[in-house]
């Protein structure tokens, strides 16, 4: 085709009036609304309070109810513990990138991707073998698992879903809610708080604090570590 | 250990018959023959022998007892509603953890009194139709584990637990079941997932655990305490026990006293005064009292001029206090009753399960009002916003954690209004223990 004068012009024109007569896509939201799939909820976004601190507990109830399990969290939850680790490993930086969760924003700590460490599974077989590979007994094997490993293992936890046939996310979301049970080797907790987060130390903090109060010693001096600050580090340090 | 006050002799000891005698003479609690000679399994033997299982609701129904677990639902309601429902399998669960740090009442009873405890746990079972019985205790609690799992291998041998209770060909298994790690466990539905193994967040009632409850089926949870009394009441008839304590809700029932004097854990009829209940901790317990908290970190703060108040469930609830953990904390004049309340309120929010949200992100938010009253920097609308807060969690809730966490600061306000005003207007704490920065109104934002 030669150059003609004009025709570029003419064919942009064509395409404008072929548009013109086209139907159209857009709609008058929200007087009028597409029909979508029953199930559709949305783009998932995780929101902060006016202190800018995030309000998801971390308590897997949304992970739990999923149908399909897609969705996947992970970093710090408010109780000031480290922890992470669901779904395939290897999907975890694909994730990281893609997941709409991870596009909120939310700080996540790297090592939260790194692979999990493997665990010599005989204990731990032995341990389910003794609890029937029933998840009804599910924290008297946790507790075992524990005493076995000193800690919770991803590894574990994933082998216990496997022989149990209970979700991970349950498991995990029952690991999550018991204090005594740790993610980490003792002392190796990355966040400080976490060590000294547990059980008794909180009791025993809410009673030296009680007594503190009682004797009406003054704030500031003693009764301020006492009675504690807030346990949860984000939150703190956006207030701060 | 803790220790068992002494209380006066006319009063009635059904809980913790030998404990301070026990003390005393170093008599063994465990010892079964001992318990025998008291009265003990005379009650079972009645439910199994004489009054079956309608008889045994009726007369626990006649006796009037109300649940010791804090609400005070009435005992022989829920055991008909359980028996009522139509299952394969039932349970009872004895409660027994005691979340409540300040108190040891449950604690103290499994260790001084294990049978009782048990043998009300086979009547009940026997009563509903249960075939599994499981005690729920504290893991920190080795003394009341053991106590508890000796006297149960004692009955077991007996035959007063296990397959064939008393020749009546009934199964009744025992368990006890060590749990711990979360404040929520002393609620019932909570205890019941922690059983199951799962999440401890409370489930929406109804349907309530006594139509659908452990692992779906019909459950009866009752507190230890509760337990306890029901053989006594078998064994001595309804009206001896409804003659005793308060009319509404008749009986004894253990509190955990903590005044500046001394600490404890005493036996005492329901609808005694608060003021006498105090006075056991020590002579100068009631001495400069200033504020009472009654009912453990959720409980409410009531002035010296209600510690007349009868401790029985209706009269605390009227008063803006709760029975609870069954914990008294006197306070005297050295303590702050904003410090007080910002510190139980503080733990309360960090204790809560995060199911409810007004629950979770509310609480947080009273205990910041919380500390911003005791440093001297309220907001003008935090009064306002704690009286909507405080009526949105109790409106919202799933459990009583969440029904009763806003009461300290709330009883609080409506007894202690002066001194919280001196906080917010003047900035200053009068007992001296908040430290509020004086700054010119308005300074502040």
């Amino acid at each position: 085709m030669i150059n003609v004068p004009g025709l570029g012009i003419v064919k942009g024109m064509a395409l404008t009036l072929r548009k013109f007569f086209e139907p159209k896509a857009t709609i008058k939201y929200p007087e009028v609304r597409l029909d979508v799939p029953h199930k559709f909820r949305g783009r998932l976004q995780l929101l902060y309070d006016e202190y800018g601190t995030l309000k998801c507990e971390t308590c897997f109830q949304c992970a739990q109810a999923c149908p399909i399990e897609c969705i996947d969290m992970g970093g710090i939850d408010t109780k000031g513990r480290y922890h992470i680790h669901w779904g395939a490993p290897e999907t975890y930086g694909e994730r990281r990138e893609e997941s709409a969760l991870r596009r909120s924003g939310r700080p996540v700590p790297d090592q939260a991707y790194a692979h999990f460490d493997p665990i010599h599974p005989d204990g731990l077989v032995a341990i389910l073998e003794r609890f029937d590979f029933d998840p009804k007994n599910m924290l008297e094997i946790l507790d075992a698992t524990q005493a076995e490993y000193g800690h919770l293992p991803v590894a574990a936890l994933k082998l216990i879903s496997q022989r149990t046939g209970a979700w991970y996310a349950m498991i995990y979301g029952t690991a999550t809610y018991y204090r005594h049970l740790r993610f980490e080797p003792p002392g190796s907790e990355p966040i400080a708080a976490a060590s000294a987060d547990d059980r008794a130390s909180r009791e025993t903090r809410f009673l030296a604090g009680l007594d503190a109060s009682l004797a009406g010693s003054r704030r500031g001096t003693s009764g301020r570590g006492t009675s504690g600050p807030a346990t949860k580090p984000s939150a703190g340090a956006a207030r701060a | 250990m803790t220790t068992i006050l002494r209380t006066p002799k006319d009063w009635p000891a059904i809980l913790l018959p030998t404990a301070v005698t026990a003390a005393a003479t170093g008599a063994d609690p465990l010892d079964i023959d001992a318990a025998r000679a008291r009265g003990a399994f005379v009650g079972l033997r009645r439910t199994l022998h004489d009054l079956g299982a309608t008889g045994t609701i009726a007369t626990i129904a006649a006796s009037g007892l109300r649940g010791r677990g804090g609400a005070g639902y009435p005992t022989a309601e829920k055991w008909r509603a359980a028996a009522g429902t139509p299952a394969t399998h039932r349970y009872v669960v004895a409660n027994g953890y005691g979340a409540d740090p300040s108190s040891a009442t449950d604690r103290t009873l499994l260790e001084s009194n294990p049978y009782a405890v048990l043998e009300g746990a086979v009547i009940a079972a026997a009563a509903i139709g249960a075939t599994e019985v499981i005690v729920a205790v504290r893991s920190d609690a080795t003394d009341a584990i053991h106590a508890v799992e000796t006297a149960l291998d004692r009955m077991i041998a007996a035959k007063l637990a296990g397959d064939d209770v008393l020749g009546s060909g009934r199964v009744v298994e025992v368990t006890i079941r060590p749990v711990q790690g979360a404040y929520m466990l002393g609620e019932e539905t909570v205890l019941l997932k922690a059983i199951e193994g799962k999440r401890g967040q409370p489930e929406q009632r109804p349907p309530h655990p006594t139509e659908r409850g452990l692992f779906g089926k019909p459950t009866v949870v009752q507190n230890v305490q509760t337990l306890a009394a029901i053989p006594w009441i078998l064994a001595n008839g309804a009206e001896a026990f409804a003659a005793i304590g308060s009319k509404t809700s008749p009986g004894t029932i253990l509190v955990s006293v903590r005044a500046p004097g001394g600490a404890g854990v005493a036996e005492v009829p329901t609808g005694t005064s608060l003021r006498d209940i105090v006075a056991l901790a020590g002579r100068n317990a009631t001495k400069d009292l200033k504020a009472l908290l009654v009912g453990g970190p959720s409980g409410g703060i009531l002035p010296a001029e209600l510690a007349d108040t009868a401790y029985e469930f209706d009269s605390l609830r009227s008063a803006g206090a709760h029975v609870g953990s069954g914990s008294i904390v006197a306070a005297d004049k050295r303590a702050c009753v904003v410090d007080l309340a910002r510190l139980l309120t503080r733990f309360c929010a960090d204790e809560a399960c995060g199911k409810t949200i007004p629950c979770r992100i509310g609480l947080r938010r009273v205990s910041e009002i919380a500390d911003r009253v005791a440093t001297g920097l309220p907001r003008p609308t935090d009064v306002q916003l704690l009286a909507d807060l405080s009526t949105d969690i109790v409106g919202s809730a799933l459990c009583d954690h969440e029904r009763l966490a806003t009461l300290p600061f709330v009883s609080g306000m409506r007894y202690f209004r002066s001194e919280l005003d001196e906080h917010i207007l003047r900035s200053s704490c009068p007992a001296g223990v908040c430290r509020p920065i004086a700054v010119a109104a308005g300074a502040a934002h």
